[in-house]
């Protein structure tokens, strides 16, 4: 329970902490928040001789807006994120995200970097930026490229980003007119609990209510977040009225394939992912319409 | 590499050295003393390591010390200031915050910051603030009062609130909701527990246990261990004593160390000390054992087959104890019965997850003495037990209880944290200080036995109960432990709270290779209990009666012998009954609820301290002596008190070794002193902690510590009234039968101008003859108990009743319940403190509560356990818990100290029926497999033939009720 010898490196510019990440390869870690890194390390889930803590990088801290992005530095808190102004006014579905994550405290250590770059299956952030169509940054000396958030994650805690490579700002765009997201999770506790199966979906919607474009992506059940494919198909052009949303739902469970742990059978996360995809959905199509149902 | 940083701790600059690795928490505590900070899960699940970091609440477990530079750091320390309290802190102190202590510093510290941004929060916000601290004492309900009443607080630096008055007009100090004794020291972080002490020249010490539930050992190699530089000992089974301990006398069954078989996964292999707590480790790392492994076997029903693997060798087809009782003729009056049912249930693995891990501290004295810390609920048995195993007299052991952050029961043996550390200490010459981890715990075990019970219930037209029958597997896990007596609670309370004519009880407790199941809260009895008040709910709803008019007709009654010979004095059950009818709207909502809301009844009780002690026979070397046989009344007193007046006559030391473990202990027996003495509890002060100062009281189990530790003070005190009479009648010149001692005077009955200073009379005792000291003692009462076997399980001086309502929604589409209301009503006698009544009410309906519908150790398929940490055993958060009424029936036990009886685990037992009937009510589904979870409620909701609707009454059977 007590943390092995490890030797901490303090970087204080991403090129230094690219250096050393790729000097310790590949056993260094990122430290950002520590709430997933510590625990791993001191359960042993992971061994690591080299943490290397970008903490003191500022450039990771704090939100902007540009091009028509909000553009989420890593470090920023799962808080900071929640009080923002720009969430709290355009981003709604964000914050059924971070409402029930973790415990508080948690969410003033844990960063949204962290929460992404560590691609644990029950991480909340990821299923509601991948239907807002975020995508990250990920910076290296040799230049940075932009990776879109569905196509990040490669398996439980394996992503896209290489070695030397640092996760340094994720990009969401703003929800244009007619543009609705939601998430929805279930868990057996009230607060400070992993979900069992969480669903975050979108709708957008052209003038005549008419689905323009539909995403669904199932987060907790599967082993990475990913969107729920020819949802999109399946809904464009349709009304989101019941049917749809009830055939939207059936497909999503049709294509997820949950596994069974302590918290839930694989059956009973069918059960659930239908009816959070229903919730979702619905959630989602109030935000995009308004009181024009 | 150790480097030095400067950290800001509550405002000041520290310089300290560290490695990187080092963790927030441990530095707090270790380097800078700063022990307010607690650690109880050290994996950011509970809270309980909460600091502020520049004003945030953060978990410190799960920040590197190094990273913090910069960073102003607040640590409950730094919460008063100028030796004042801050308001939030005298909010928790009034407000019945606080019990065991161990959460506060995490949940005032969450609860500044909250109020720091938001002053006057609602209990919603509240709820969200303070989500991620875990409490498992007071049921949230009192820290939400003192966070919402922390503007009562501000002001002037004064406590705002009006001084509490008696609830009984007759009494100064009992019926008083006096603030606890020890609430300023747990919200200050100054309360010292076990794991706080750090002693010069300390070792660490820790225990390797087994990764394998059932296993040979072949051998194993300790010369790495001891290799590694800072390793102080290694020990291992053949180090330690032959002498086999354990809790039932007949069935001591465990070594220190195991000798050559590993039982579960986590049994005790070796141990280590070395000069640090990495250092111990590494070393356990080291230690090379060879298993050969066997097949475990993880069910009670396999167990108990032919070929099954073997645990024990002295216990057959693995059953570790039988019980057959059978009172009246149960197969005759089924058959007269009109109306009989029979259900299956299963209860589930429950650990009882108090905050505070176990830790035991031990070194030995120049003369042979050892001098034990442990965090326990039972200082004596501990002392019996140490003597035992190290063949040392009682007397060269000395206990000392420290603070003690929750027990529930999983803290009433002797651990094998205080058996290492002696042997340890013995060994390295220095103090070797133990601590668990949770998964240690866990792995540890002594939780609820997981029962399997059939019970069939028969009743004649009216609803009365003709006939009872109950056969129970009790999944034991690989230890006695307190087996044994659990395998007869689980049957012997049954009929203490309904009049049940004919009675049948077959138990088995059966050992499989899982950690040992022991006592928790309630001893055996909540799963039975929950099992019954559901068939009672199921019946009454067969037969058209609600169901509260059932209880109401087979309500047990005062002065009453139960058809298993417990002996019931003061009961008001339909008391309970009656007040939760009328409070909860019953009538207005019982059958008259949409689906996916319901609610449901439960009822309950316990004892009030059990009726003999654990071991038979005098209070000796306990090797030595043959096994007693057994005689119907109580060896030795079960709780003494000496109470001592200190020669000023200001201040009065009561002296009792009653384990203060959370529950309030201390503070009840301080205002029992305080009435009979006839002086406010602020003059009296309590030793309890220390078994060399205080004479034997058998400490914090099966609810005893207010009604016999309670007696022994105030006849302790009553004697120090008498001895001080002489001295007022000659000041007074009055009789002595005319002498009364109240508010601090002696003074003539009758004539209060007539009166002299209490402390005055004190010192002229002490100028004539020394000092001013009264004994006293507790023995239950001769004969308790029927002349059958096993007939002293369930006996007790008095027995408390208890009714819960409880209020629930439940997601027709998921499954998943939101428990929303409870109004509960208890018959405990006199509440000497009634805020503390509540307390202990509270405390256990978010318990009782949780156990029903979230709660279970889980094994994979080799014994290994699955969620051994907070965040796979998931307990109440603040924001599970519901909206609580606690109510208190006027009752008076005349066993008891004023009266008074139990409250600490008779509160636990309404509450699992209750909360599955709600459930049963909600949803149209009885779930009868604990924990009633989301999945199964949605399974049997999709499963559901089209029966008989629940809930739903006749008008007609109300009628009683309402005259």
């Amino acid at each position: 329970m007590l943390l092995s010898d490890i030797e901490l490196h303090q970087a204080t510019t991403l090129e230094q902490a690219s250096e050393l990440m790729a000097r310790y390869a590949p056993g260094g870690r990122l430290l950002a928040g520590g709430t997933d890194l510590l625990v791993d390390l001191k359960t042993g889930r992971v061994h690591s001789n080299h943490v290397v803590s970008i903490q003191r990088i500022a450039a990771l801290r704090g939100i902007s807006v540009a091009n028509g992005e909000m553009r989420i530095g890593a470090l920023t808190t799962a808080s900071q994120l929640a009080f923002s102004a720009v969430v709290q006014e355009q981003f709604p579905a964000i914050l059924d995200a971070t409402r029930d994550m973790a415990a508080p405290q948690i969410r003033n250590m844990a960063t949204v970097g962290g929460n992404i770059a560590s691609a644990v299956p029950s991480g909340d952030l990821p299923p509601i930026l991948i239907v807002m169509n975020a995508s990250v940054i990920l910076w290296s000396p040799s230049g940075a490229r932009e990776v879109p958030l569905d196509s990040f994650f490669v398996g439980p805690r394996e992503t896209v980003r290489r070695e030397e490579e640092i996760l340094t700002e994720i990009r969401v765009p703003f929800p244009p007119r007619g543009f609705g997201a939601a998430y929805q999770r279930f868990a057996l506790r009230e607060a400070n609990a992993c979900a069992v199966a969480a669903v975050a979906a979108s709708l957008w919607c052209n003038e005549d209510r008419s689905i323009r474009d539909a995403r669904i992506c199932v987060g907790a059940a599967a082993p990475t977040p990913k969107l729920v494919p020819a949802i999109n198909t399946l809904l464009a052009g349709k009304l989101p009225d019941e049917k749809a949303i009830q055939r939207a739902a059936g497909a999503t469970v049709e294509a997820c394939r949950p596994i069974s742990d302590i918290r839930g059978s694989a059956e009973y996360r069918r059960e659930l992912i239908g009816v959070l995809t229903r919730r979702a959905l619905q959630s989602a199509r109030q935000r995009a319409l308004g009181g024009k149902q | 590499m150790i480097r030095t940083y400067t950290l800001t701790v509550n405002g000041q600059a520290r310089v300290v050295a560290i490695a990187p690795g080092e963790i927030l928490a441990d530095v707090l505590r270790d380097k800078l003393g700063l022990t307010g900070t607690k650690k109880a899960c050290n994996l950011g699940d509970c809270g309980a390591c909460t600091v502020l970091v520049d004003g945030e609440p953060m978990t410190s477990c799960l920040l590197l010390a190094s990273e913090m530079e910069g960073k102003a750091i607040t640590t409950i320390e730094g919460v008063a200031q100028n030796g004042g309290l801050a308001p939030i802190q005298k909010a928790f102190i009034h407000e019945g915050a606080v019990q065991c202590g161990y959460c506060t510093p995490g949940m005032i510290l969450a609860a500044t910051a909250l109020l720091e941004k938001n002053p006057q929060p609602t209990v919603e916000e509240i709820k969200d603030g303070l989500a991620g601290n875990l409490c498992r004492c007071t049921g949230y309900a009192g820290i939400i009062r003192a966070v919402r009443r922390c503007e009562n607080y501000r002001d002037d630096g004064t406590c705002a609130k009006k001084e509490a008055m008696p609830e009984n007009t007759r009494y100064r100090s009992v019926t008083l909701s006096m603030p606890r004794v020890d609430a300023a020291d747990k919200v200050t972080g100054r309360a010292l527990y076990t794991a706080d002490i750090t002693l010069p020249n300390m070792a660490y010490g820790k225990i390797l246990g087994s990764p394998i539930a059932h296993g040979r050992i072949r051998g194993i190699n300790v010369s790495k261990a001891r290799a590694l530089p800072g390793v102080l000992a290694v020990i291992t089974g053949t180090d330690v004593p032959d002498t086999r301990y354990g809790v039932s006398p007949a069935r001591y069954d465990e070594y220190v160390l195991v000798k050559d078989k590993v039982l579960h996964e986590g049994d005790n292999v070796a141990a280590v000390a070395a000069v640090d707590e990495k250092t111990a480790e590494r070393a356990l790392s080291l230690i090379e054992v060879d298993y050969e492994e066997l097949p475990p076997v993880l069910d009670v029903f396999e167990a108990v087959a032919e070929g099954a693997p073997q645990l024990h060798e002295r216990y057959e087809r693995n059953i570790n104890t039988v019980v057959e009782q059978n009172f009246g003729d149960v197969e005759k009056a089924f058959a007269e019965s009109d109306c009989v049912r029979e259900e299956t249930f299963t209860g589930n693995h429950v650990y009882q997850q108090p905050l505070e891990p176990h830790a035991s501290l031990a070194y030995w004295e120049y003369d042979g003495t050892l001098v034990l810390y442990t965090s326990t609920q039972v200082p004596h048995y501990v002392q019996y037990m140490m003597a035992h195993v190290l063949h040392i007299p009682l007397g060269k052991v000395r206990v000392i209880r420290p603070a003690v952050g929750g027990g529930f029961g999983v803290k009433a043996a002797t651990s094998p944290l205080d058996l290492c550390a002696a042997l340890l200490s013995r060994i390295t010459g220095r103090p070797v200080r133990m601590v668990f981890t949770r998964e240690e715990m866990m792995r540890y075990g002594r939780g609820r036995h997981k029962q399997h019970m059939k019970m069939k219930l028969g009743v004649d037209g009216s609803g009365k109960i003709k006939a009872f029958q109950n056969e129970i597997y009790l999944d034991g896990g690989a230890y006695t432990s307190f087996g044994v007596a659990t395998a007869y609670y689980a049957g012997s309370m049954m009929p203490t709270l309904y009049h049940i004519p004919n009675y049948k009880y077959t138990g088995y407790r059966v050992m499989t290779n899982k950690p040992a199941c022991g006592a928790m809260r309630g001893h055996g009895v909540p799963q039975p209990r929950f099992a019954f008040e559901c068939l009672l709910n199921m019946l009454a709803e067969d037969i058209g009666i609600d169901p509260i008019e059932i209880r109401l007709r087979n309500a047990m009654t005062p002065n009453t012998r139960s058809v298993n010979d417990l002996d019931i004095q003061s009961c008001e059950f339909a008391a309970t009954l009656k007040s939760v009818y009328e409070k909860s709207g019953w009538k207005e909502k019982y059958g008259k609820l949409p689906r996916g809301r319901g609610i449901g009844i439960g009822s309950g009780g316990f004892v009030s301290g059990a009726g003999y002690a654990i071991y038979r026979g005098q209070v000796q070397l306990s090797h030595e002596k043959p096994r007693e046989p057994f005689v119907k009344k109580p060896i030795f007193p079960h709780a003494n008190a000496v109470v001592k007046v200190n020669e000023d006559g200001m201040v009065v030391i009561v002296m009792i070794g009653a384990a203060e473990i959370g529950q309030g202990g201390n503070t009840v027996l301080v205002q029992i002193a305080a009435e009979a003495l006839g002086i406010p509890a602020s003059r009296i002060r309590i030793r309890s902690e220390d078994s060399d100062i205080s004479p034997i009281d058998l400490g914090a189990y099966s609810s005893r510590v207010t009604l016999m530790g309670g007696n022994a003070v105030a006849t302790a005190a009553a004697m120090v009234v008498d001895r001080m009479k002489p001295y007022a009648v000659a000041m007074l010149g009055c009789g002595e039968a005319e002498v009364r001692a109240l508010d601090a005077k002696m003074f003539v009955a009758g004539d209060e101008s007539r009166s002299v200073p209490w402390e005055e009379v004190a010192r002229k005792y002490f100028n004539d003859k020394g000092p001013l000291v009264g004994t006293g003692c507790y023995k239950p009462p001769e004969g308790l108990g029927g002349d059958y076997k096993g007939s002293t399980v369930g006996t007790s001086p008095a027995y408390s009743f208890g009714s819960s309502v409880c209020e629930v929604s439940v997601d027709m589409e998921t499954g998943k319940v939101k428990i929303l209301r409870f109004t509960d009503f208890h018959d405990c006698g006199t509440p000497i403190n009634p805020q503390m009544v509540h307390g202990q009410v509270e405390g256990a309906i978010v318990m009782g509560a949780g156990e029903t519908i979230l709660e279970d150790v889980q094994f994979d398929e080799k014994g290994r356990i699955l969620n051994p940490n907070l965040h796979g055993y998931l307990i109440m958060s603040i924001k599970d818990a519901p909206e609580i009424f606690s109510g208190i029936v006027d009752s008076y036990e005349p066993g008891g100290p004023f009266g008074a009886k139990e409250i600490g685990e008779g509160s636990t037992l309404p509450v699992l029926g209750a909360v599955g009937h709600a459930i049963a009510n909600a949803s149209g589904v009885w779930i009868k497999d604990l924990p009633i979870t989301p999945e199964k409620i949605l399974k049997a909701i999709r499963a559901r033939q089209p029966t008989k609707e629940p809930g739903v009454v006749s008008g007609s059977a109300l009628v009683r009720l309402e005259d």
